[in-house]
């Protein structure tokens, strides 16, 4: 229901600025399903090299494991780190929920300390492991958190604007997406200021189609302010595995399901 | 010389007209440069830029990303300090507009708005959020944040202060030569706010910039005052406003020459330069002076005036090259200092002396020559028109005379009291100085400076930099084991690629080019052998990341625990506090977790949990991404060189009795520690300086008298007189500072003047009469006066620094007022006495 009022909301909004025939609310279902929904489950290898306004690089290998429990909804997701090798069999479980009053419940685990500690929800903005990725670009930000309306239409990619639903909890005031036509990825997206400042960026970098899903093997987001930015390479990708349930489970925090990994 | 300068006054006097020319081309030519002055006001510049200790300051700001703030505080009475809803949404206001001007490094700004609240959400549940989001609606909400502050020793006692009433936000920005705009844009802010809160702005680059203006205000006041004063002086003394006119034209011509030239030749106007005008005005006009005092003496109506002046001229012209010489050559040895803003003060100062002498010895004779029959006669009315009525200050000299002459020997037992009294006090001198006391005790920056160290941990930072020197394993020797057939080629591609790359990066690509390789099709052999490769790599990465270890962090905690324990520091942050916090809160949260975890993964894992908040780059500001370089931050509440040096001391103590672990090194950085490298390098370079120019000064006098015992007599009231001013600064326990150092070296050249003038004129009258008792009769007619009027000059010309608003500039005012009354006074009291005692040596 709440899905329809918001879709309908949503449409309403896209009529003022022209090109009635593009059907916003599916438009951005399509895209988040192509970013983050691609078959029923996937894993991923992911190196990111966090690289600082100096040049100075950090490098992060994980693995990502996912499970969808329904498109364009809730999702089950664990990552598990490889390297450095300090940080090597830290684990973060997530069970991501997509309605907009529903927090994600977050877990972590950490080897060294033999510690499994809930995180709690709140901000989902903050940086992921030091990188300049956020948890929730990480985790796919859901639609319904901004109200989106069309800006430009190209022969290649639709531009929306995306402003979000409640101000206080972002630091954006609004952003540019770009959704390629053929893939419904998005490709970029720009984020501003309320004074208009562009300040940062995520960008697609490479595209490949591994399974007929088109996946994003290189992302890349940039802080403009500084110059640094973070590279992050997917190899490996897999899609329906066949994963079951139960692997996203506690137990799989102190016990890395091995067999799953490789 | 006298054949030379005679000539020259001959030509000077028939050509007037083209003295005047040349001079005002040049004047104005030079003078045009004026306009191009660069203010610096840089405390640093006190070093130079290739200063050791200045270039790892600069590395290190780099290196952890630190930049110039500028401090904001709030001071609220309310009975809950700051920790009442109004003000935290006047913190949370002005934040707002602090991010938001350009020019400001957004990322790094600190308020309770910016920064992270680590805690816990419930029991087991770890919690990242802004500290203040939203400001808080009501005093109770209010409360919750001081609740939350007290926990994060790294933010308690830095952005709110532990008595509560008190919250300070840090604004780093990008070029501190915006640090006007962005302060007057923080000023708008803060001035409109209501709740009778206490907003203060501070931090260097305020200061730095206030100063700057301060400057501009001394050198439009100060230095015309000067002029003003001279001229009301000269009016005195001659009571020829035509006359007078000529000095003046010299002064005004050789300070807009040499201000001309230093902007000309593109060196900046730093506090020091900025008193080159006050130095050469008083400086500029004492030969001209003598000039006039002894021309006004000589000229009787119906003499020839060409005459006159060639006689008075050639008679005064080698005194005054050698005063001149003498006064240059104090400035001179200025240049032996290692700090680049005095060493330009005294290359400047010391050439304008010399352009100023010759440029009286040419003007002074033309404008004579061309002086109207009118104003002569004028002139002598005023001088010679009444000989019963002396003037006052020939009166004063005659007074002198008689003391000098009548208690000779007590005289000389006061000033061998005096001098061995004076000796002590020196040994008493404390060293010190601070940049912000430049100010005066009243100023808005003191203020301000005095409130926010009084409420929190300190405004001065200085940083403890330890480093890893141990080499870290390369990628070559890694890759150095013969590889299995197939991968040859890869491993020279690979160890190309690491070339130009630091030891750890190395590590870092190679591990992800071995891992990249593996993933491709490799051999089983090949596969083991890039796996044990990779293994190597893995644990000499880990091993290279020092500031990871527990056992190393420990060390750093330890000194910091002696540093708070000393009470010398305010407080001190470091990574160990870092993860000390962050692994409480991923424990318990309860105090006895606030430890250090016990191994390198665990701190590496801690810290990552630590950059998963919003703020993950105020890692670096502590560690560099190697985890090879790390910083302690000393929050200090007193800027003096002293403390600091006190500081730098215990270091060095502690590091001596307590080792660091094999490799480390320490070295500081941070202004505060800058100030105490400049400071050392002037004292040094200051005993260098006065002690070279005393020598050369001795060997000129030598040669100007051509007698041993004359150059020792010239030397003689200088020394009583440096000697009483430093005792008297040690004895009354006033610093030593830039100002009084730098003066020491100077005033030598200046105060040898008066004792030049009174031996050569001494002698001369003993050669007419050969007869001590009526020379010395004689020398306080004429010649004291001169001498008296001259020290008048120096010393009042000097007065106009005391309304300056700035301090160093009072303290040279007062400084040299009191050297120049106290070296002519001396030179009047002692020479007759020690003369006369010692004549069999003196005049054989």
């Amino acid at each position: 229901m709440k899905t329809l009022v918001t879709g309908a909301l949503l449409t309403l909004a896209a009529n003022f600025p022209a090109v009635a025939d593009v059907n916003l609310d599916e438009l951005v279902q399509q895209a988040e399903r192509a970013a983050y929904y691609a078959g029923e489950d996937g894993r991923s290898q992911a190196r990111m090299m966090i690289v600082d306004g100096q040049g100075r690089k950090q490098m992060r290998q994980f693995t990502i494991l996912r499970k969808d429990v329904e498109d364009n909804g809730d999702q089950k997701m664990l990552v598990f780190f490889d390297r450095p090798t300090d940080v090597k069999d830290t684990v973060f479980r997530v069970e991501k929920h997509a309605l907009l009053d529903q927090d994600d419940d977050r877990w972590l685990y950490l080897p060294a300390l033999d510690l499994v500690k809930r995180i709690s929800a709140g901000d989902k903005r903050t940086s992921f492991v030091g990188s300049h990725f956020f948890y929730e670009d990480v985790s796919g930000r859901a639609i319904a958190e901004d109200s989106f309306s069309l800006q430009q239409e190209t022969d290649t990619q639709y531009v929306l604007r995306a402003e979000p639903k409640k101000p206080d909890t972002v630091e954006f005031a609004y952003y540019d997406v770009s959704i390629d036509k053929a893939t419904s990825l998005p490709v970029l997206i720009n984020f501003y200021k309320a004074s208009g400042e562009h300040y940062r960026q995520v960008e697609a970098v490479q595209i490949e189609t591994i399974q007929g899903y088109p996946t994003v093997v290189r992302s890349k987001v940039t802080d403009l302010a500084s110059g640094g930015y973070t590279l992050m390479e997917f190899r490996g990708a897999e899609y329906d595995l066949g994963l079951p349930d139960d692997l996203f489970s506690e137990r799989s925090l102190r016990t890395p399901p091995r067999q799953w990994l490789n | 010389m006298t054949r030379f300068s005679a000539a020259m006054v001959v030509l000077c006097t028939q050509k007037p007209k083209t003295i005047y020319l040349v001079l005002l081309v040049l004047t104005l030519l030079i003078g045009s440069q004026i306009p191009r002055i660069q203010i610096d006001t840089d405390p640093e510049n006190m070093l130079d830029a290739s200063h050791p200790a200045r270039v790892l300051h600069n590395q290190t700001k780099q290196q952890f990303s630190m930049h110039d703030a500028i401090v904001v505080g709030v001071v609220s009475d309310h009975p809950q300090g700051v920790y009442n809803a109004l003000t935290l949404n006047d913190v949370h206001s002005l934040t707002e507009t602090i991010l938001d001007i350009d020019g400001v490094v957004a990322s790094d700004v600190m308020a309770l708005s910016t920064v992270d609240n680590i805690d816990q959400a419930a029991p087991g549940t770890i919690r990242f959020e802004w500290m203040m989001k939203t400001p808080p609606s009501s005093d109770e909400q209010a409360l919750e944040i001081r609740d939350k502050v007290e926990r994060l020793p790294l933010l308690y006692d830095t952005l709110t202060s532990q008595s509560g009433k008190a919250a300070a936000i840090y604004v780093p920005i990008v070029d501190k030569n915006e640090s006007y705009r962005i302060a007057e844009t923080i000023r708008a802010s803060t001035n409109g706010f209501t709740h009778g809160d206490n907003w203060y702005i501070t931090g260097l680059p305020v200061a730095e910039d206030q100063f700057g203006f301060e400057m501009f205000v001394q050198m439009g006041i100060s230095a015309p005052l000067a002029g003003l004063t001279i001229f009301i002086l000269l009016f005195v003394f001659f009571r020829n406003v035509p006359l007078i006119i000529a000095p003046m034209v010299v002064a005004m011509a050789t300070v807009i020459i040499t201000m001309g030239a230093l902007i000309g030749l593109g060196f900046t106007v730093h506090i020091m330069s900025s008193m080159i005008a006050i130095f050469l005005m008083p400086i500029a006009v004492v030969d001209s002076v003598h000039i006039l005092s002894e021309f006004s003496d000589r000229y009787k109506p119906g003499q020839n005036l060409h005459d006159v002046v060639n006689e008075v001229i050639g008679h005064l012209f080698t005194p005054m090259l050698y005063t001149s010489v003498t006064s240059s050559v104090g400035f001179y040895s200025l240049m032996l200092t290692p700090i680049p803003p005095v060493q330009i003060f005294g290359a400047f100062v010391g050439t304008g002396i010399l352009l100023a002498f010759l440029i009286t010895v040419t003007f002074i004779p033309a404008y004579l020559a061309r002086m109207s029959d009118s104003s002569l006669e004028k002139l002598q009315a005023v001088l010679h028109g009444d000989g019963d009525k002396q003037s006052r200050i020939a009166r004063v000299a005659r007074g002198l005379g008689t003391i000098a002459n009548r208690f000779q020997s007590s005289l000389l037992s006061v000033f061998a009291i005096v001098f061995a009294i004076s000796v002590w006090g020196i040994t008493q001198i404390q060293i010190n100085d601070n940049p912000v006391r430049w100010f005066k005790s009243d100023h808005e920056i003191r203020v301000a400076d005095r409130v926010l160290n009084h409420h929190f941990a300190g405004t001065y930072d200085a940083y403890i930099v330890i480093k890893d020197r141990s080499d870290v394993p390369s990628a070559q020797a890694l890759l150095s084991d013969t590889p299995p057939q197939g991968l040859s080629d890869w491993v020279v591609e690979t160890q190309q690629s690491l070339q130009n790359l630091s030891a750890t990066e190395q590590l870092q690509q190679l591990i992800i080019a071995i891992d990249d390789k593996l993933f491709s099709d490799v051999t089983e052999q090949q596969s083991a052998w890039l796996e044990k490769t990779l293994n190597t790599a893995d644990s000499a990465l880990n091993s290279a990341k020092t500031f990871q270890s527990p056992q190393v962090l420990n060390t750093i905690q330890e000194l910091q625990a002696h540093l708070q324990a000393s009470g010398l520091v305010g407080k001190s942050n470091s990574l160990a506090d870092v993860v000390k916090v962050v692994n409480r809160e991923l424990r318990s949260g309860q105090p006895n977790d606030y430890v250090l975890p016990n191994s390198s993964a665990a701190v590496a894992q801690t810290l990552l949990q630590y950059q998963s908040s919003h703020r993950p780059q105020d890692l670096w500001h502590f560690v560099t991404p190697d985890y090879r370089s790390t910083l302690i931050w000393l929050q200090l509440t007193s800027g003096d060189n002293q403390d600091m040096t006190h500081v730098v001391q215990l270091v060095s103590d502690y590091v001596e009795a307590n080792p660091l672990p094999q490799g480390l090194s320490v070295d500081w950085a941070g202004k505060a520690y800058l100030n105490v490298v400049w400071q050392d390098n002037m004292v040094a370079g200051m005993l260098d300086s006065l002690l070279s120019a005393f020598v050369i000064v001795f060997i000129m006098m030598v040669l100007l008298f051509r007698s041993v015992v004359f150059g020792v007599l010239a030397m003689l009231p200088l020394t009583i007189t440096i000697t009483f001013i430093y005792g008297l600064i040690g004895i009354v326990g006033k610093d030593y500072d830039m100002p009084i150092a730098v003066l020491s070296a100077l005033t030598l050249g200046l105060s040898v003047d008066f004792a030049i003038h009174f031996l050569e004129r001494t002698r001369a009258i003993y050669q007419q009469t050969g007869d001590l008792k009526q020379t010395l009769q004689a020398m306080f007619g004429e010649p004291a006066t001169a001498i008296s009027r001259n020290a008048l000059v120096i010393a009042l010309g000097f007065t106009p620094l005391l309304f300056a608003p700035l301090v160093p500039y009072i303290t040279v005012g007062v400084f040299l007022a009191s050297i120049m009354a106290i070296s002519a006074l001396v030179t009047l009291l002692v020479l007759p006495a020690v003369m006369s005692k010692a004549r069999r040596w003196v005049f054989r």
